[in-house]
């Protein structure tokens, strides 16, 4: 890549300008990638359906491309904008990826992959997308151009301010830039699937503490899926331990990842149809099946569960929370109740605050994450 | 590293430079702070006599000492949430002390304020092998976890050096390193949950049994938060699976570039080894000198390898790095025969430490972290440095992972040794940071890098890490002076983060 190449690309300059103007005239701001999961979170007070309040959005498209990569020292850094498609191309030409697998939905950009913090079906084998985040450049509240962690794997300096961004959904500031953590990809890959009972997760869980070279676990209705990713001596042998048909095709996890598998087209259908919610749950893998009625697929070993069910937010929370867990919705919302398991207590107090010290003014998506994390009176005083 | 005059400047407490009536107001604010505290918890321990004071004067980074005005050890949580409580309401400083193991002087006590001692917190509350955690209280040793699971097939993963002695509470507040995290994570990837409790007194359950939770991912700020933002009062680690097989692998090399390419040769070839260590000649020589372990001594540089996992897994491994070290001109190559062996090749690389302290009378440890591509460039700046000023360094390097330990040897009984020494050791973190690399790769910033922050970082991103202090600490009372400069410290300290060519700190005045 050519510098001037690199110029064109280098948005960050205009995207500092943007967030000046919005500081000066108090105006909230939408931040924007390439908007595949607009339909995530809460609508927020700057995507009103008329605009009346003023809000501005700010798209990190322009600001996008490799800025290095150096597959010897496991390190990639790229701009916000940069298209997902783009950067897992570049890495497997190195023979190397993103080791928390990142969902790839359309136009995708890994800018709004680390705000919404979403790792794919590696997460609990090799690492969240938090874990890979080594460094940041992000634009806070009040404008200012700021550099946190750096290329380096180990890195005390300073609060790890980096990996707090990553599903902070942009409300802690703009990312314009991120160093991560890159793997290389397995030798070979391959998946076993295996029958099993209606819901039985309990069988996922000593599998998860053997030294086993799981890259995958699944349970869709009653069959299990396995991945295994290493070396071809070790897949082969740990193939033979566990058991179950091959499948040497690994699309199906692709397709579990990016919502195109059957169950997440029917779910949008009775979203859209039925009025159904699909529910993104996190809990323990080894929480007992959730007393909630609907239709069940279970990723992560049973430490991400997604649900399709008719049920009012507030049961799925309350039934969530009490698994020591939490739920997010993952659907356009008929209703406004939340879209993510509210927070409470102290616990709100001290994330408001935290909100507050990146973003005084609550200008960035404000809404769209956690709402009662806004409320503040930082936020009248600007309006007053 | 011993103590030295010129060392001990604003972190000093000794009496003798307090004017009496400063000394008699002291003594007072002691035994009222005394007095209040035995009402919380027993008053045995509440220790506030000078002698009892004296061995919380320093952490591990003996060279910094201060006298807190008392320590007091809590025995539960409770107790905690009522001196946090009594601390906010009196305004009192709070320093919080694990093992004091240490390198920054990170639990460098307050002169005017509290050392919280969490010793007694030293129970692992629940190991749950089926469920693959452990619940400890911060007290206990980060080695006593992998004890306890070892039996179950289990253990916890970062090691550092110090692992016999350090505790998981200061792990989590330096972010923890070792030898294996380039494969296995740091502490901020092995910690899933902590308890905490805040400077109000407050009691918070943050993080979760599974991969997320609600909100901001405040583990990631708690962990090597160095006791800025808040006292751990439990952690719930993650426990993996012991691999069945692991290898060793050393190769010497006649310079430590080629060494240094081999490493970025095996990861070219997709290995992720478990370990991958560099020693330098005079490090290796005073390894060898004091473990007796088996190193070749007249080599520039050598590699050891670790690699684990399943046995065919490792088998092939060891083979892909042996084939890539022979191509890398290894002057020699050895494959640990037992297992024995390979611990007594890891005892050699972990006692590099006293090892060096054999060889001079003190010696003073680097962290800093480099992009293993400027290895040469840093060597060769170091050496050139090393003879200008006089002072030999050794090198131990976690190659993996780029974070370089220059051990530089000195002798603080010579007047103003000490003194070049620190110097050195500034510009040595000065240049890790100019070629893309950090100040402290693990041991944390403490008070002992306090100044080199002001070269890594700007001043609004410096007000930035304030600025999140105060979302948990408004008033700042948890480890004041700690970790990150006050842009005014950075003034006076004069190397100043030059960014774009442009001054910062325009505000300030100039000198």
């Amino acid at each position: 890549m050519t510098s001037q190449a690199m110029d064109n690309n280098d948005d960050s300059a205009g995207l500092i300008e943007q967030v000046q103007q919005a500081v000066d005239s108090k105006t909230p701001v939408t931040v924007s990638g390439g908007g595949s999961k607009n339909a995530l979170g809460n609508q927020g007070a700057t995507q009103g359906s008329d605009g009346s309040d003023g809000s501005t959005t700010l798209s990190t498209l322009a600001h996008q491309g490799i800025i290095s990569y150096e597959p010897t020292e496991l390190v990639v850094t790229v701009r916000a904008g940069t298209r997902m498609v783009q950067l897992n191309e570049a890495l497997a030409a190195a023979g190397q990826m993103l080791p928390f697998e990142p969902p790839v939905f359309n136009g995708a950009t890994i800018g709004g992959v680390l705000a919404c913090g979403l790792s794919g079906p590696r997460r609990p084998f090799s690492g969240s997308a938090r874990d890979y985040v080594l460094g940041t450049r992000v634009i806070n509240g009040q404008a200012q151009d700021l550099a946190f962690g750096g290329e380096v794997m180990k890195n005390v300096a300073g609060y790890d301010v980096s990996r707090v961004q990553v599903g902070a959904w942009g409300t802690l500031g703009v990312l314009l830039d991120v160093s991560m953590k890159v793997l290389p990809a397995p030798e070979l890959e391959l998946t076993l699937v295996q029958h099993a009972n209606q819901g039985d997760l309990q069988a996922f869980v000593p599998l998860v503490r053997k030294p086993l070279p799981l890259s995958g676990a699944m349970l869709i209705d009653d069959t299990r899926y396995l991945r295994l990713s290493g070396s071809e001596a070790a897949v082969r042998s740990a193939a033979a331990e566990l058991g179950g048909d091959v499948l040497e095709d690994n699309s199906l996890w692709n397709s579990v990842r990016d919502h195109t598998h059957a169950f997440f087209r029917g779910a949008k259908q009775s979203v859209e149809g039925e009025g159904k919610t699909l529910w993104r749950i996190g809990v323990a893998d080894f929480a007992p099946a959730l007393e909630l009625s609907g239709e069940w697929l279970h990723e992560w070993a049973g430490g991400q569960r997604w649900l399709l069910t008719e049920m009012p937010a507030n049961d799925v929370y309350r039934v969530v929370a009490a698994a020591h867990g939490h739920a997010m919705r993952y659907s356009v919302g008929a209703t406004d109740e939340p879209a993510f398991q509210p927070l409470e207590g102290a616990m709100q107090n001290l994330q408001a605050r935290v909100r507050d010290s990146f973003d005084p003014l609550r200008l960035f998506n404000r809404g769209r994450f956690h709402p009662e994390l806004d409320v503040s009176s930082n936020v009248e005083a600007a309006r007053a | 590293m011993s103590a030295d005059p010129a060392f001990v400047t604003e972190a000093s407490s000794d009496a003798s430079i307090l004017s009496q009536q400063q000394a008699h107001q002291r003594i007072a604010r002691r035994e009222k702070a005394a007095a209040e505290l035995s009402q919380l918890v027993d008053p045995q321990a509440v220790l506030w006599s000078i002698e009892q004071l004296r061995p919380y004067e320093s952490d591990g980074l003996t060279a910094m000492k201060a006298t807190p005005l008392l320590v007091v050890l809590p025995e539960t949580i409770e107790q905690v949430q009522a001196i946090m409580r009594w601390a906010h309401s009196t305004q009192t400083p709070v320093v919080a002390r694990g093992a004091g193991t240490g390198l920054s002087g990170g639990a460098l006590p307050h002169e005017d304020g509290i050392l919280l001692g969490l010793a007694k917190f030293n129970q692992i509350l629940e190991l749950n092998p089926e469920q693959g955690f452990a619940r400890v209280q911060p007290g206990v040793r980060n080695l006593a976890i992998s004890d306890a699971a070892r039996p179950h097939g289990l253990y916890y993963a970062p090691d550092p050096s110090s692992q016999i002695a350090c505790t998981i509470g200061g792990n989590v507040a330096e972010n923890s390193g070792g030898v294996h995290c380039l494969k296995y994570g740091l502490t901020v990837h092995n910690v899933l949950a902590v308890t905490i409790v805040t400077i109000e007194g407050d009691l918070l359950d943050v993080g979760s049994p599974g991969h997320d939770s609600a909100g901001y991912d405040l583990m990631a700020l708690l962990t090597g938060s160095e006791g800025m933002l808040a006292v751990v009062v439990e952690v719930r680690v993650k426990l993996l699976p012991v691999p069945p097989v692991a290898k060793l692998v050393m190769a010497a090399f006649d310079t430590v570039e080629a060494a240094g390419d081999a490493v970025g040769e095996v990861i070219a070839q997709g290995i992720i080894p478990a370990g991958l260590e560099l020693m330098d000649k005079p490090a290796i020589q005073a390894a060898e000198a004091f473990a007796k372990c088996g190193y070749p001594t007249d080599v520039a540089a050598l590699l050891l390898c670790e690699l684990d996992g399943i046995e065919e897994e490792v088998n092939a491994q060891v083979a892909g790095v042996s084939k890539v070290f022979e191509q890398a001109n290894a002057s020699s190559l050895h494959i640990a025969a037992t297992e024995e062996e390979r611990l007594l090749l890891w005892k050699g690389r972990k006692s590099a430490f006293p090892a060096v302290g054999r060889l001079a009378p003190d010696y003073y440890c680097i962290d800093g972290t480099i992009p293993r591509k400027q290895l040469s460039h840093v060597l060769q700046q170091m050496e050139q440095w090393s003879a200008e000023y006089k002072l030999p360094i050794a090198n131990v390097f976690h190659a993996g992972d780029g974070n370089l330990h220059p051990l530089i040897m000195f002798d603080a009984g010579k007047p103003g040794e000490l003194h070049r020494t620190e110097e050195l050791g500034s510009r040595i973190l000065q240049l890790c940071v100019e070629v893309g690399g950090t100040v402290t790769g693990e041991h944390g910033v403490g008070m002992e890098k306090i100044n080199e922050m002001c070269v890594q970082f700007d001043a609004n991103t410096l007000t930035q890490f304030h600025s999140v202090k105060a979302a948990f600490d408004p008033d700042g009372l948890l480890n004041p002076g700690k970790a990150v400069p006050t842009l005014q410290r950075c003034a006076e300290f004069g190397a100043m983060h030059v960014h774009h060519g442009e001054l910062k700190f325009p505000e300030l005045d100039r000198f």
